[in-house]
């Protein structure tokens, strides 16, 4: 009985709380946004110091990206691109040189091109381009928000381009931990040394691989995404990967699960309290409704509306961002 | 429902219906969207000032209500934003 006057005090108005149930006082509300912003600093706190409990969960390959990449191709009626360990190398070392220059964009500070690292790496182009990506959480979730953008789209649904090579990589840019994939296409009008993994494990292919130094004239396609800048060709290599990484580093995959999945939690705290506060908006409101009474306080609905807004505003928010 | 709660209305679902298609386009600049979703709930508190104004029941206790609700959607947007 003593609990029900409790809850009844606390969610219903009535006389006793001044016709607003006491859930709503301001001294309530007020209580509301310092344990929100509690909450919040405490996740950026134990993100920061124990990731692999409270964190993103992630789950970007190489192989889903190059499935993905090649769907969306095969719906424009376009031959899949195969994946050429060249291109994933110079894919690695830009992603390296980003972590390791702490930048997001396609020229490095230093005023390095994503054509010197494919060069660097050994692939001789004729047309080449670049995609970036950063902090989404799957691989379908990358080659979405690359479809779902005219410029990147325009690189997966290129037909002239024949291969493709990926990285994936975590690592701190900006202060800030990083999912970073990197896509580089890039057609080749001569073999190259490199024998893409995807034909080193199917039938020989029909013009054998030469090491000779390919002697071709170099025909930069500036794509959308990149520079307008033709690029030299330049013959210093890009930075090894494994320079700033270490030599048993993977960029093939990052597959982190943690214990507390950071968006799931923050959606269904954000749920919670929301559906809770329209809860109680919606009772005080059909209470005051019903016994007519007159009181000073704010508009009940607008705040449901409102709250229900900035709900629908924060859940679709897209941590990852592309370049 | 009067002429003129008919207009509040509109414009509230003006400034909800803006703010939210505005956050929406800024789709993929986290913090771009955190100043619009900040823009809006000052809106919205600015709506209620001038909302009770109008309507003949304005008082602290009522602006105090809608800064509040207004704070308590911005740090979840934040929250959400993590």
């Amino acid at each position: 009985m003593r609990l029900f006057r409790l809850l009844h005090h606390w969610l219903v108005p009535h006389e006793a709380n001044n016709h607003r149930a006491k859930a709503l006082h301001h001294e309530a509300l007020f209580a509301y946004v310092l344990l929100l912003a509690v909450f919040n600093l405490g996740i950026r706190y134990f993100h920061g110091k124990m990731p692999d409990v409270l964190g993103y969960a992630t789950d970007i390959r190489v192989e889903q990206l190059v499935a993905a990449t090649n769907a969306k191709r095969a719906e424009y009626g376009l031959s899949p691109v195969s994946l050429n360990g060249a291109l994933s190398a110079a894919a690695a070392a830009k992603a390296a040189d980003m972590f390791a220059n702490n930048y997001w964009a396609h020229n490095s500070p230093g005023g390095k091109t994503p054509w010197d690292f494919i060069i660097g790496a050994g692939y001789r182009y004729t047309l080449a381009g670049e995609n970036l990506a950063k902090n989404f959480q799957t691989s379908d979730g990358v080659v979405e928000a690359w479809m779902n953008s005219e410029t990147h789209r325009a690189n997966i649904v290129k037909g002239g381009y024949k291969e493709v090579g990926f990285a994936v990589v975590n690592g701190v840019l900006n202060g800030e931990e990083t999912t970073l994939v990197v896509q580089m296409f890039g057609t080749t009008s001569a073999p190259i040394a490199q024998i893409p993994k995807a034909e080193a494990a199917g039938p020989a292919p029909t013009v054998a691989p030469t090491t000779a130094p390919v002697v071709e004239e170099v025909v930069p396609e500036p794509v959308a995404l990149v520079p307008a800048e033709p690029a030299a060709v330049n013959t210093t290599p890009a930075p090894a990967p494994a320079a700033n990484f270490g030599s048993g580093f993977s960029f093939e995959r990052v597959v982190s699960v943690p214990k507390i999945n950071i968006s799931t939690l923050t959606s269904n705290v954000a749920l919670v309290v929301v559906g809770l506060l329209i809860g109680l908006l919606a009772v005080d409101a059909f209470v005051i409704r019903k016994k007519r009474v007159v009181r000073l306080a704010g508009h009940n609905i607008a705040h449901i509306l409102f709250l229900i807004t900035m709900v629908i505003s924060g859940l679709g928010i897209v941590r990852g961002s592309l370049l | 429902m009067k002429q003129q709660d008919l207009l509040n209305a509109i414009i509230l679902i003006c400034i909800l219906g803006g703010g939210l298609f505005t956050f929406w386009t800024a789709s993929g600049n986290i913090p771009l969207q955190l100043v619009i979703g900040g823009i809006t709930t000052v809106a919205y508190v600015v709506w209620g000032i001038v909302h009770h104004i109008l309507s003949g029941d304005f008082h602290r206790k009522v602006v105090i209500e809608y800064v509040l609700v207004g704070l308590i959607a911005l740090v979840l947007l934040a929250t959400l934003a993590v």
